[in-house]
């Protein structure tokens, strides 16, 4: 599997994600259709998986063994049945994956479809595959595009049920726990702006604004356009940059740069 | 008469030569008979029998050349020798007599050769005799002495320009010389003096500029340019060609203002700041004449002009502000009187400037808007935490209210209105305006203060046509609900009669206000007395009868009330408000009550209880005995009702002064904007459907700017609240871009 180029993996992940093949499933198909998605996809839906049927069936189970005994959902016990399972810290950033492959669409709660759906797009059907697919979900946040993804998936998970905003607090824990994978030199200035002048929600907006400025923006804010259309969050930040001697004229001061 | 006899050549030019030396000696000047119409006859007839005689004997061709010859041999031998002997004006004026000779010569000659125009001429395709005439002189006479009559004529101009009198009528015959050597065309003229005239000028009033711009104030030098420039044109008029004026008076422009106007303009004691300082006002106008003429001559002056008038406008800021400062520090929210004096001023500042932009400087476009951006400039920066919004408003108040500061006359009113409404023009904040005035009005209509209805109306109807109709929809609505509750009132009153029984005992008078009009109230629940209950209650059954979809409010900070003060002397009339009259009732049932007991009876706010409570007990009339008996009340004061109050009169009215309306005013106004603010973006958007950031901005801005200058910051943020509300949504590929959803 190393030995696939670049191009060749996003295809796997991609097929992985459509079908919810296993990994094995999607490489032979691709691999036999040349890596052309319309001929895999094809060979794929005309050959039924016989094992489909069995993953299923696992799947199930380990479903019923983090269910919750008074609703058909997984709660907060059972995730934390899991994680130790699975031998994962709860607070572990992993989880977000996990969940992103889920679409969990809140946090410390999947539903039956939900995590069905996960284990079959990560092609898990069992505890060992499971710890195995560990690293490989791990890798996944260091694929740019993934990232993304993840980071924007992260914003709906993370918020309250009915809110369209995010909680200051949860934002900032979110952060944090994605920009310690993702290095940002900034973060903590950003963190402690928000709790300083800011005090309110996130809007959706300004958090995938944020990953944009994290991702083009020099910590020493020497490409930064002021009159740019960035939220005026970030504007203020970059004010506050600037106030407190943290920017001096384009460079970062030398204190106060984190690698 | 059958065949003619053959004129032989010799004889017959022989006989021609002796016309033409007859003619020679006329034109000497010798005492001759003119020509007799015989011998015209003769000498023309000779002509035609020489031109028809059958070849070999048509001579045609060599009469052509004889006739050239003449010429030739006349100027050769007489004209030449006697203007080469003659200089100066002399030369000058031998030269305009020869000419005309030639033209009296060449008139006569060409009657006798007549007849080789009219056929010869056309089929040799030869030129006709009067132009053969002019080319002999052109080619003899003039050719040779142009250079010397050219430098002739330009030092006599010279001379003349020094202040020498000339002989202007030969200088004019001299150049119509030149004029008409041309035949037709302007090239001698031009090539060979006007070219050379034009050099002359130029370095002549350089020359002259250079001296003067040393000496001369700014003032003095213009004077002298202008003298010049007329000179000049006169100078066209008298002898010039009328087609050199356009070059010649450029030229002087030039060597005179153009190359100097900066250091003209700049002139320390005497340039155009010291002339608008001074308040020079014809030197001004001088000055605009002169520059309008040169390109480019205008900006530098209404520059300077701006600058002038920004620099004063900012001295009358600092001079209020100056002033507003050394009031006492009780008084400072409040708009005084210095303010008011800083808005007269203003105005008189207009009125003085726009003066100028229109004597001055002829009402050009340039000024008005250098007058336009200097008052922009500092009517936009406020008096001491006042914006000029704020201060306009007052000062409209004032001249509109009852015992207004302002003392005028109608038409001194309705003067100032509208130099009032003109200086709102310069104010960016126009919507801040509009509800300080609409807070204002509202005031004044339901208190009666207003003091002339025609004037009330007036200045809706000149705001109207400054601002349009949505500016003062919402005030006009106001002056109409007043009409209509009047009427109402009467209504009710017949609905009182009709029912006794509903009648509460005391005399009521209702105010219903439409809402959207007027400025938005808080409407406390103040605990009205008992008395006062059955009055709303009556009335809110009455306004049941006439419609049943309207909510009712009830504002009290706006009643007033007649209260009965029966003190030991005598009992006297309160005219206060209903919330003063409700503290006041409280002392029917106890005679002493602490700050805190009043505040909880009443059910008001500190803010308000502190000023009611002021207004009785430590202002002009103390109706409440206030212990302590300090100035100021805190939360620990006690009152009681002051028996022993007196006044000569009557009836009197105990002022309310109203809280701080400028904190409400300016956050209705933030908030009214946003609104506004959403509602461009939406408009803007949903025409374009897709638009990038910078131009969503600048158009929103556009729009709005009719109304008030948007912060940019603002607009961003009113953006990202549509974008969470679904409104808008960013392009994936591009955070610049904006689309709008459906």
């Amino acid at each position: 599997m190393n030995k696939l180029g670049r191009g060749q993996r996003d295809k796997l992940q991609q097929f992985m994600l459509i079908t919810g093949a296993s990994e094995k499933v999607a490489f032979q198909a691709l691999k036999a259709s040349d890596w052309q998605f319309e001929g895999a996809f094809d060979l794929f839906y005309s050959h039924p998986q016989p094992r489909s049927a069995a993953d299923t069936r696992h799947i199930e189970e380990l479903y019923n063994r983090y269910k919750d005994p008074y609703v058909d959902m997984i709660m907060a016990d059972g995730i934390s049945l899991l994680c130790n399972d699975i031998q994962v810290d709860p607070q572990d950033i992993v989880m977000l994956v996990v969940s992103w492959h889920m679409k969990a669409a809140t946090m410390c709660e999947f539903s039956k479809k939900e995590f069905i759906g996960g284990l079959q797009a990560m092609g898990v059907d069992s505890l060992d595959k499971f710890r195995e697919r560990i690293p490989f979900l791990r890798s996944e946040l260091r694929d740019e595009q993934k990232f993304r993804e993840i980071y924007d998936f992260a914003f709906g998970w993370a918020k309250e049920k009915g809110q369209k905003s995010l909680a200051l607090d949860t934002a900032i824990g979110m952060w944090q726990l994605l920009f310690a994978e993702k290095h940002w030199p900034l973060v903590d200035h950003w963190c402690e702006f928000l709790q300083a002048r800011h005090n309110k929600a996130i809007s959706r907006d300004t958090w995938s604004q944020l990953l944009e400025f994290a991702r083009t923006v020099d910590p020493a804010l020497s490409n930064y356009d002021p009159d740019g259309a960035w939220p005026y969050l970030i504007d203020e930040f970059t004010e506050y940059l600037n106030e407190n001697g943290i920017i001096e004229k384009g460079k970062l001061s030398e204190w106060n740069y984190k690698s | 008469m059958n065949q003619r006899e053959i004129i032989d050549f010799h004889e017959g030019w022989k006989f021609m030569q002796n016309g033409i030396t007859k003619l020679k000696s006329i034109l000497e000047g010798a005492a001759e008979t003119h020509f007799t119409s015989e011998e015209h006859i003769m000498l023309y007839t000779t002509i035609y029998n020489m031109c028809t005689q059958k070849p070999p004997h048509d001579y045609s061709q060599q009469l052509y050349d004889k006739y050239k010859e003449s010429f030739h041999e006349y100027i050769t031998s007489s004209v030449l020798p006697s203007l080469k002997e003659r200089h100066d004006e002399f030369m000058l004026r031998e030269l305009v007599r020869r000419w005309q000779n030639h033209q009296v010569m060449a008139r006569w000659l060409s009657r006798f050769f007549f007849y080789l125009d009219r056929y010869f001429i056309s089929r040799r395709s030869l030129p006709p005799l009067m132009e053969v005439g002019l080319t002999c002189f052109r080619e003899l006479v003039y050719q040779e002495v142009k250079v010397k009559v050219r430098d002739a004529v330009i030092s006599l101009i010279d001379r003349e320009r020094e202040g020498e009198q000339i002989d202007r009528a030969l200088l004019k015959n001299v150049l119509d010389i030149f004029v008409e050597i041309g035949n037709g065309l302007m090239d001698f003229y031009e090539k060979d003096f006007e070219d050379a005239m034009l050099k002359d000028t130029g370095a002549y009033y350089s020359r002259k500029a250079s001296n003067w711009i040393v000496d001369d104030s700014c003032p003095d030098y213009m004077l002298k340019a202008e003298n010049c420039l007329r000179r000049e044109k006169e100078r066209v008029s008298h002898y010039l060609h009328s087609s050199s004026e356009t070059k010649l008076l450029e030229k002087v422009q030039h060597e005179l203002l153009f190359v100097y106007a900066t250091q003209l303009l700049e002139k320390e004691q005497s340039g155009c700041h010291a002339l608008l300082m001074d308040e020079k006002v014809e030197d001004l106008s001088r000055m605009y004449r002169l520059f309008s003429k040169i390109s480019g001559g205008l900006e530098p002056v209404s520059n300077t002009f701006k600058q002038h008038v920004t620099a004063e406008g900012s001295a009358l800021v600092k001079q209020a502000e100056d002033a507003v400062s050394q009031k006492k520090t009780d008084k400072k929210d409040v708009v005084g009187v210095q303010e008011q004096v800083f808005v007269r001023k203003v105005i008189d500042l207009h009125d003085k400037f726009m003066a100028y932009v229109n004597n001055c400087f002829l009402n050009h476009t340039l000024f008005h808007k250098a007058l336009k951006d200097a008052f922009e400039v500092f009517c936009n920066k406020g008096v001491a935490g006042s914006s000029n919004a704020e201060l306009l408003a007052t000062f409209c108040d004032n001249i509109l209210k009852k015992g207004g500061s302002e003392k005028l006359s109608d038409e001194a009113i309705e003067e100032t209105l509208e130099k009032v409404v003109k200086l709102l023009a310069y104010i960016g904040d126009k919507d801040l305006f509009a509800e300080f005035y609409r807070k204002k009005l509202a005031r004044r209509l339901l208190f009666n203060k207003s003091a002339n209805d025609d004037h009330e109306r007036s200045i809706l109807t000149k705001l109207k046509q400054q601002c349009g109709g949505q500016f003062t929809s919402k005030m006009e609505g106001m002056v109409t609900d007043l009409t209509l509750a009047r009427e109402n009132q009467t209504h009710f009153e017949e609905y009182l009669n009709n029912n006794p029984t509903a009648n509460p005992g005391i005399d009521l008078t209702v105010t219903v206000l439409t809402t959207g009009f007027w400025p938005s109230y808080k409407s406390f629940d103040l605990n009205l007395p008992v008395e006062m209950v059955k009055c709303i209650e009556v009335f809110k059954e009455f306004y049941e009868t006439k419609t049943k979809h309207r909510k009712l409010t009830w504002i009290y900070s706006f009643g007033t009330c007649n209260v009965n003060g029966k003190f030991e002397s005598k009992t006297i009339e309160l005219v206060v408000t209903t919330h003063q009259a409700a503290a006041l009732l409280l002392f029917n049932t106890s005679n002493r009550l602490s700050y805190q007991e009043i505040m909880a009876q009443l059910n008001l706010s500190d803010e308000d209880v502190v000023r009611l409570l002021h207004s009785l007990s430590c202002a002009k009339y103390k109706i409440l005995n206030k212990e302590p008996s300090t100035k100021v009340i805190s939360p620990n004061d006690v009152f009681e009702f002051n028996g022993k109050f007196t006044d000569k009169m009557r009836h009197i009215k105990i002022h309310l002064p109203p809280g701080d309306e400028k904190k409400k005013v300016i956050e209705d106004v933030d908030k009214d904007r946003r609104y506004a603010i959403d509602a461009s973006i939406i408009r803007i958007m949903k025409s374009r459907k897709v638009l990038g950031y910078q131009q969503l901005v600048s158009e929103c801005v556009e729009q709005l700017s009719r109304m008030f200058k948007p912060d940019v910051k603002a607009i961003k943020k009113r953006i990202e609240d549509l974008i969470t509300r679904d409104y808008l949504e960013r392009d994936k590929d591009n955070a610049n871009l904006f689309k709008y959803l459906a």
